[in-house]
Formats: structure tokens, sequence, C-alpha cells
């Protein structure tokens, strides 16, 4: 005999009732649409983005009254006319570009050797020390690390301490352009080493043994084998470290000494010192702009790497 | 942050009553303290000032805020976001009718002058305490008060005796001295700097704004000294540090540099100083019981007695006549009293600054990030 409903414990009951609220809220019928539905915050989120630049690149076709100190009604293309015609912005942006190109190379040379022992080392207490020292920087803020910086580069600070118990003169090691691309470079490393880490992993470690047994020493197999596997890493960490620090704020700000602006140092200068909301807003969809189209070129070029999610591009 | 003292607090309702002349207007004398208030709009719980952190803010508390809050109960509370960043908040929330994000503004005279031309400030023509202020506290080129100025100040030359062993520097150009290389400090948007610059470099004050080539070229040759470009607290920081043996900044940093047991001493160059002012507005869209506290707060802040105690922390003449210089700073050139005192300084409209402040903030930056 079938047992009545009421003999069924009372959380399957409450499940049925759970279930059968849910599926009069969302049919079955609607499933498809699952999938599209958990997309939306995301879609809400970029949308809002979206709608941020629109509003912002309304503003750049608009001139600051300096009488009034508001836009001008009228659109011109006046803001950008002083974006490429004026030296400062062309110095902070060729500083900008550079320094993100100099800060990837330096950053992707050094991210690889920590990551080839993370993942290859066979000892788990040099692994875990490896990871602890990769995601400890994370706890502490840009701004934070920066600071550690002032006192440990400071003209009082220890490493010029050090070379004074060797007799060496207090050398000016922070506020110059060498002590920003630094500061990008110790804030980037750990970005680099966690997008280049699953790259490497996805190499086997018997491809490597196969070009040793066929003859290949270290350097050969580290060219012909390693790098081209791990290409998609470097791509991925590349565009992450470039992006990044073609617009960082903080580090140039901090340890630049006010002399060695990057491009988001000039947007906010423009937004909040001279009150041109105009002219900010020009220059950070330039700043948009130039990053994508260095992304797209890199994509046409090499590929979307690890960014791809494993689809070819 | 150290609180008022004790007489000081005892003191507090009836010193704010004297000030904001309330005893003495619509039959209010001898009125119990709480009928006097009751005929008063509604108390907000707390007002909002955005101030400037350190020795700034220490200083407004317990000259004027905590004063206030002892006489009419409502707390202040002080916002240290930047003057700049606060700007553009503010003058959103007046575009969209929102409530503004503060009930007052302490800012500087250009900043807030930007502010009144663009139509966000409250007139402030109806405080009564205007009737005892010098002509300072009148905003230059504007119509009525929405701004009302509280003290000036005067960007100095600031130095470390011990970099400068035959005295101290007499001109602006004694910090191209090649020993000076890669010590000295400016403000990173050259604020202060031009007008003295203008001079040093061969120019003349009368020129500003039309031709300031004497300004830019002696501030390219600054440039060869690779000075270090920040703001207030960076100052402090780098004369504690050992960064730099010179800077242009306000001798209020100065002194707390020295009341921190730096090395530090300032002068007015032969070429003279900037001479500015800092002021205290509110925003439209603030609801009307507010709006009234708001005023009563500014209507205190210069009030003598607020200013006495307010601005010997700040080591800033004020715009009351009668408030004493503090002791360490009778007689000193960054605190004008006397007629021959401002003829050392250099004070131009900030309409003419508001005017021209992007054109030559960008010719700072440009010769600057070169």
């Amino acid at each position: 005999m079938r047992p009545s409903r009421t003999s069924y414990p009372l959380s399957w009951r409450l499940m049925d009732a759970v279930e059968a609220i849910a599926a009069s809220v969302w049919p079955r019928s609607f499933s498809a649409a699952v999938p599209w539905l958990m997309l939306m915050p995301a879609a809400v989120l970029v949308g809002l983005l979206v709608l941020g630049l629109w509003d912002m690149a309304d503003g750049s076709f608009r001139t600051l009254d300096t009488a009034t100190f508001l836009p001008s009604d009228d659109y011109s293309l006046a803001n950008y006319d002083r974006a490429f015609t004026e030296k400062l912005f062309f110095t902070v942006a060729s500083r900008s570009l550079i320094g993100s190109l100099i800060v990837t190379a330096i950053t992707l040379v050094f991210a690889f050797p920590y990551s080839y022992v993370m993942v290859r080392t066979r000892s788990a207490a040099l692994r875990k020390f490896l990871l602890i020292a990769l995601f400890l920087p994370f706890f502490i803020g840009q701004v934070v690390r920066a600071y550690g910086w002032l006192i440990i580069l400071g003209s009082q600070g220890m490493v010029n301490e050090a070379l004074g118990l060797v007799g060496v003169a207090p050398i000016r090691l922070l506020y110059n352009y060498p002590a920003v691309l630094f500061g990008l470079v110790q804030y980037m490393l750990p970005f680099a080493v966690l997008m280049l880490a699953p790259a490497l992993t996805a190499i086997p470690e018997e491809m490597e043994s196969a070009a040793g047994s066929l003859g290949a020493n270290w350097v050969r197999t580290f060219i012909h084998v390693v790098l081209p596997l791990a290409k998609p890493g470097f791509i991925g960490a590349g565009l992450v470290v470039m992006t990044l620090s073609l617009t960082d704020f903080a580090i140039p700000a901090i340890l630049g000494g006010g002399s060695q602006d990057f491009i988001a140092n000039a947007i906010y200068d423009q937004f909040f010192r001279t009150s041109d909301q105009g002219m900010g807003a020009t220059l950070a969809l330039l700043l948009v702009a130039v990053g994508s189209i260095m992304v797209g070129v890199v994509f046409a070029l090499f590929g979307a790497g690890t960014l791809a999610m494993g689809r070819s591009k | 942050m150290t609180g008022p003292s004790k007489p000081f607090l005892n003191l507090g309702r009836r010193r704010f009553l004297q000030g904001v002349g309330l005893a003495g207007a619509a039959g209010l004398v001898g009125m119990p303290f709480g009928r006097a208030f009751a005929a008063e709009p509604e108390k907000p719980k707390e007002i909002i000032v955005r101030a400037w952190g350190g020795s700034w803010v220490d200083s407004l508390k317990k000259g004027v805020s905590d004063p206030f809050t002892e006489a009419t109960g409502i707390a202040v509370r002080h916002d240290l976001t930047e003057d700049n960043e606060i700007q553009p908040k503010v003058w959103a929330a007046v575009a969209q009718k929102r409530v503004p994000p503060i009930h007052i503004n302490w800012d500087t005279t250009t900043n807030a002058t930007k502010s009144a031309l663009r139509g966000v400030t409250e007139d402030l023509s109806d405080l009564s305490n205007l009737a005892n202020v010098t002509e300072l506290a009148k905003p230059v080129g504007l119509d009525g008060y929405p701004i009302v100025n509280t003290y000036g100040y005067v960007y100095v030359l600031a130095y470390r005796p011990s970099a400068f062993p035959d005295g101290a520097p007499k001109s602006w150009k004694d910090l191209l001295d090649p020993k000076l290389k890669g010590r000295i400090a400016l403000y990173n948007d050259g604020i202060g700097f031009h007008f003295p610059a203008q001079v040093a470099g061969g120019g003349k004050l009368e020129d500003i704004p039309d031709n300031m080539q004497a300004a830019w070229d002696f501030i390219a040759k600054i440039k060869e000294q690779e000075p270090l470009l920040g703001e207030d607290p960076d100052f402090t920081a780098w004369f504690q540090k050992g960064e730099i043996d010179a800077a242009c900044t306000i001798s209020t940093n100065a002194r707390e540099a020295k009341a921190n047991g730096v090395d530090i001493a300032w002068t007015v160059p032969e070429e003279g100083a900037k001479y500015d002012t800092d002021g205290l507005w509110i925003p439209k869209g603030l609801p009307e019981n507010e709006l009234y506290w708001a005023k009563q707060y500014i209507n205190f802040a210069i009030t003598k007695d607020a200013q006495q105690v307010w601005l010997d922390g700040l080591g800033l003449p004020g715009v009351v006549p009668g408030v004493n210089p503090p002791a360490d700073l009778v007689g000193d050139p960054s605190y004008p009293t006397t007629e021959a005192d401002f003829k050392k300084l250099i004070r131009i409209s900030s309409k003419v600054q508001v005017e021209h402040e992007s054109e030559w903030f960008g010719k700072f930056k440009e010769i600057m990030q070169g």
C-alpha cells in the first residue's frame, strides 16, 4: 500500500513546498534562460560602466567656462585638440606607455622562474613558502606597500643606513622614474605569477623529460618546449600587468615625488585640481582607447593566452 | 587631539552667545538659555564641517567646534575629505538637487571662489558678526558674501638652518644653489610659487596674468634643481625624514614641523611671498534648519574668542581686530599685522587666480614633468 503523504518526513514536505513555489515563480520552461539570468548582475555592472563612459564621452566634448565653472552648452573638439597638442599630456602619456612596457617585460622575467619553481618543486614546504610569499602582499594595499618603500629607500631609510655603515654617503633612491618602475614591478609580480602558474601546470612534465631523453639540454628544452607551451601564460600575465601598470595612480604619485606622473595622475589633476571635468573625461577616454588598442594588438598577434579560457583565438 | 581646557569649557555657552550676538538680539537678554534656543529652528543632531587634518582640524575643533557644541548641543563632525575631492561631490549634489554631503566647507578662497562662481554657495551676508571683521573677510571680486574669509596665510620659504650656515636665505634665487639640488620642495601644482617666481625671474607683478614668462623662466631653472613636489603633509614628512632642506610652503606646516622637533625656520624673501586666505562657505540645498545652524557656526567662527583659540593653533592672522598673535609669532613675517608687513607680501585677487589657475597649473606641470 502506498504510504500517505503525511508519513513523509517534514523536511521532504518543506522541500516539496519550496519546489512548488519555485516552479510557480520560475516554470521549468524558463530553464533555458537560467544562464542568462546568472549573467544579469555582471551585465548590469558592465551596463553601468558603459553608461558612465557615455556620460564621460558627452563631457569630453564640453569645455570649462572659467567665468561660471560650468561646462559649455555647445560641443567642440577643443579638449581633444589640447590632449594631442599640449606637451604635458604627451610627456605623461609616453612615460606611462613606455613605463607599462618596461614593467611588463621585467615582471615577466622575474615571474617566470618563481612560477616554474612553485609548480615544479618536489618540496611541499618550498611550495607553501612560495605561495605564502606570493599571497602575503595581497593583504597589504598598494598605498601601504609604496609607503613601505619610502621607509626602506628614503634618505634616512634602511638601505641608506646600511650603505652608511660602509662609508657610502646617502643616495637619492626615491622620487625618480626608476623608483616608480621598481615599485610597479614589485606590485605586479604576484599578478604575473598567478597568471603564469596555471599555464606552467598545464605543461606535462613528461614533455620536458622526453626532450631530455632525446638529447636536449636544459637550455634547449627551455627554449623549444617550455617557453612555447607557456606562451598562453605569458600573454595573459603580460596583458594584466601591462593594463594595470598603464592605469596605475598610487605608485607614481607616492614614489615619483610629484614629477613622474602617469596618465591616471593627470586625469586626477583635471578632475580634482583644476575642476576641468571635460578635460579629465577626455584623458580618461583616451586612456581607455589606448589600453584597448594595445590589448587588441596583442590579441591579434599572439591570441588571448590564458584569457581565452581554453578556446583557440 | 586635545580638547579645550576646563575654564574654557565653562565659558563655552556664554562665549558662544556673546559671539553670535544672539544675547543682544530679539530681546533675548535675560532669557533662559533653553527658551532662547527654543525660539530657534530645530537643531540637527550634528553638522558636518569639511576640514584639513593634523594641526588644522585640531585647532578648529578646539577654537570653534567644541565651543559651538558646548553652547548649542549640536555635535560637529569633521570630514577630512581633501578640499579638491569634496568639491565635485558638492557640485554634483547641488546640480542634482540632493542634500549636499557637508554643511560647511573649510576651503581655500580660490577653490571656494570657483564654487561661488558656479552658484552653489549660500549667501552669508546676513551674519551679524560680519559687522566686526576687517576687509580681509570679504572675498574680492564677488557680490555679497558667498564665502567668509577667516584668516590669511603666507607661503614662506621654510628652511633647515643647518643647510644655510651663513644665515637665512634672502632670496628665492638662493634655491638655485647647486648644493640644494634634489633638496628643495614645492607644491605639486606650483601654488604659492608662481608670483614670487615672477619677481625672482625679473618680471613685474603688474604683468600678472598677461605676461608671466619671467615666472616660467625662473620655474624652469628651479626644475633643474630636481625639486620634490607634494602637498601639505609631504612637506612636514620630508623635513622630518631629511629628504629636503628648503620648501615653499604655508607657514603653518613649517610651524607644525618645528613643534614636532624638526630643526626648521622660515622667512619671507626679498621678492616677497604669496599671501592668500582661506574661508568658510555653505553649499546650497541644506534643509532650512540645518542652514540656519551652519550659519551660526560660521558666525561664531568669526568672533574674537573663537579666532583667538583657532588661529593660535594655526599661527595665522585672523579677520577680527584685537586677536593677539601667539607668543612665538610676534614680529614674525608669516604673521603680518602692520602695513609694513603686508608690503612684503604678494596678494593677487581670487578672481584672477581662479580664471587662470588651470592655465598656470598646466604650465607649471609641463615644466616639472618635462
